[in-house]
């Protein structure tokens, strides 16, 4: 298998504790090279926004994976905004919703949204994160 | 005539004569066996309404058959009256007649029958009897009979009807007076019903709230329909007043208690999707964890990994102690309510907060003169005047010291609390849906837990009470509570 065909993968999700251990997994598996966090949906909208304004592909990521429940700016709310402009990053971005809702209208309300790949429930499994990552890589 | 075979067969069953109508009014079909009933030849008599009313039915019945007959052609109103009927020799027969809804269920008829049973009578059955069982149904199921008549414009009430809107046996009912007879915010409606019936002949039967003379407001049910002349043409509207006020409030409690059971059964839906997000976020942290542990091979690393479980027992422990406020919410709700000052619960949380005012230099402005005291858990007001009053300090504006007013006031019979701020203020059409919601923050300051505006409502709520709020971004926010 060879390793680290990602470049960059992004996280948005104001749970310190899940980051950290996502952290840990794509190190000790070496599924990307690089990894953006944000902790809200405003926080990672910003970062994508500036990067409109002053386009440098290495800065862009091609994985996201977005939490729902979030404070500040929830994941509708960045998905809305991010849908509206993720075709003017000349590269395909893609997007997973990682969620610990179970709720099956927040499941239906994502399988409608067609720049969401997959959903995702809580908790993610070493394999299941593995298998995204490669799929992106193959 | 209907070819249809079922039809035929409960024609069979039913052994009767019948009339087959048709908007035409000249075309009504009879049946055979009625004139074979009635000992006529089909030559000797005309088949249409004004031959039957002129020549055959007997004029006792003939007004109220009219009425029945043109509501029935007209508005497909069924019916079911006695009536006599001349037969061949000279005699009268008693019939019973009944329309479509006497047809079993499963025969839809697009055309309106009218059904006549013929009734034999015992010798002892007199028509005076009849008079005193209609005087004995009104009084045992409280129904009133009145009749406005256009031609003579008078009304007409009987005993029954002067009886259940507590009217002296001499009252004279007057249209003019009609307002008076409903309760205020049934008039529009009673004279709604009344003139469309009177003019274009609908028929009513509603539940409405109707005034005695004693000014005692209670609910009947009030059914109405036109009164025709030998021209067609509608001199008048009869029906009766039932009282039904025992039912209609047992009703009105039933759709009370089913409303709180439907709110409470929301919170409760609520509440468990709560439970089962804010536990999953822990457990499945818990797994990721241990599928880590198991990953690495590292023993340094693993024993680091192990340390972790630590954090999310705390974190668990934290969500386990709001989950059971809330639960606690629910059983407090029947503590006992006492009569409390707003001005003692406000002095109670200012001095519990005394260093975090001084601090922010927060001023509290206080206005309970129009509504100085109220009935409720006192531990619920100063939990919800703390939890107000800090998120005022706490989302203060940069520039600004805080300024706090509170003001209590009624409306109507409704009491009501509003709390303001100079603060920072919640982007309204970002967070309308989430203000208050659990797990919510709306700024980037550390200390925001998202938790004191979602206990603040489920508080008020469970005394049914609301809660909602205007916002502007740095202009501040305005709290309404109604108790």
């Amino acid at each position: 298998m060879t390793k680290n065909k990602v470049e960059l993968a992004c996280i948005i999700d104001d749970d310190d504790m899940y980051v950290n251990l996502i952290k840990k997994i794509i190190e000790a598996k070496q599924l990307c090279k690089n990894l953006l966090v944000f902790e809200n949906g405003k926080d990672a909208l910003y970062h994508f926004e500036a990067l409109l304004k002053n386009l440098n592909r290495d800065n862009i990521p091609e994985i996201i994976f977005l939490d729902i429940n979030m404070p500040i700016m929830d994941g509708w709310e960045f998905l809305n905004k991010f849908t509206q402009i993720k075709n003017k990053f000349g590269k395909v971005i893609t997007l997973y919703i990682v969620s610990s809702s179970i709720n099956p209208v927040d499941i239906e309300k994502a399988k409608n949204i067609n720049s969401v790949k997959d959903y995702i429930i809580k908790p993610i499994t070493i394999e299941e994160l593995e298998a995204v990552f490669l799929k992106e890589s193959a | 005539m209907l070819q249809n075979e079922l039809f035929n067969n409960v024609m069979r069953d039913f052994n009767t004569g019948y009339w087959e109508l048709h908007s035409d009014p000249h075309k009504e079909i009879w049946s055979e066996k009625f004139y074979k009933i009635l000992s006529y030849k089909k030559e000797e008599v005309e088949a249409n309404i004004d031959y039957f009313l002129n020549n055959l039915i007997h004029k006792d019945d003939l007004e109220v058959f009219r009425d029945n007959f043109l509501n029935y052609q007209r508005n497909s109103i069924d019916f079911k009256q006695h009536i006599k009927i001349l037969n061949k020799q000279g005699e009268y027969q008693l019939f019973r007649c009944s329309t479509n809804d006497e047809l079993p269920v499963n025969i839809k008829s697009e055309i309106n029958f009218i059904f006549f049973f013929e009734i034999i009578l015992e010798p002892s059955q007199t028509i005076t009897r009849d008079n005193f069982y209609y005087k004995e149904t009104a009084q045992m199921t409280s129904t009133g009979s009145w009749y406005v008549d256009f031609i003579k414009k008078e009304s007409f009430w009987d005993f029954e009807t002067r009886r259940i809107l507590e009217y002296p046996d001499d009252y004279i009912p007057s249209l003019k007076d009609s307002a008076s007879y409903y309760a205020e915010d049934c008039v529009q409606q009673a004279a709604d019903l009344f003139f469309n019936c009177a003019m274009v002949g609908t028929p009513f039967n509603t539940e409405i709230k109707m005034v005695t003379a004693n000014k005692r407001v209670f609910w009947v049910r009030a059914i109405g329909k036109p009164v025709y002349n030998e021209n067609k043409e509608i001199i008048g509207v009869r029906g009766v007043f039932q009282d039904i006020d025992d039912i209609k409030r047992k009703e009105l409690r039933l759709q009370r208690s089913m409303d709180i059971i439907a709110s409470q059964n929301s919170r409760l839906f609520n509440f468990a999707h709560i439970v089962s997000h804010n536990l999953r976020s822990h457990t499945s942290n818990l797994s990721l964890l241990v599928q880590l542990i198991e990953d690495i091979s590292d023993p340094s690393e693993k024993i680091e990994l192990i340390q972790e479980i630590g954090q999310i027992s705390t974190s668990l422990n934290i969500t386990i102690e709001h989950l059971n406020e809330i639960v606690a919410i629910h059983t407090n709700k029947d503590q006992e309510k006492k009569l409390i000052r707003f001005d003692d619960t406000l002095k109670i949380v200012t001095s519990g907060i005394g260093q975090m005012m001084s601090n922010s230099k927060t001023t509290i402005q206080k206005d309970f003169s129009e509504l100085e005291e109220i009935n409720y858990i006192p531990a619920y007001l100063e939990s919800i005047l703390l939890n107000l009053i800090t998120n005022a300090i706490k989302y203060k504006h940069e520039d600004k010291d805080p300024v706090i007013n509170i003001k209590t006031y009624k409306i109507e019979k409704k009491k009501y609390l509003k709390i303001s701020d100079n603060g920072r203020g919640i982007d309204m059409n970002l967070f309308k849906d989430k203000v208050f919601g659990m797990y919510k923050t709306f700024h980037y300051n550390k200390d925001a837990v998202g938790i004191g505006l979602f206990l603040t409502k489920n508080q008020i709520e469970s005394l049914n009470g609301r809660i909602s709020v205007e916002s502007e971004v740095n202009k501040g926010t305005t709290f309404t509570i109604e108790f």
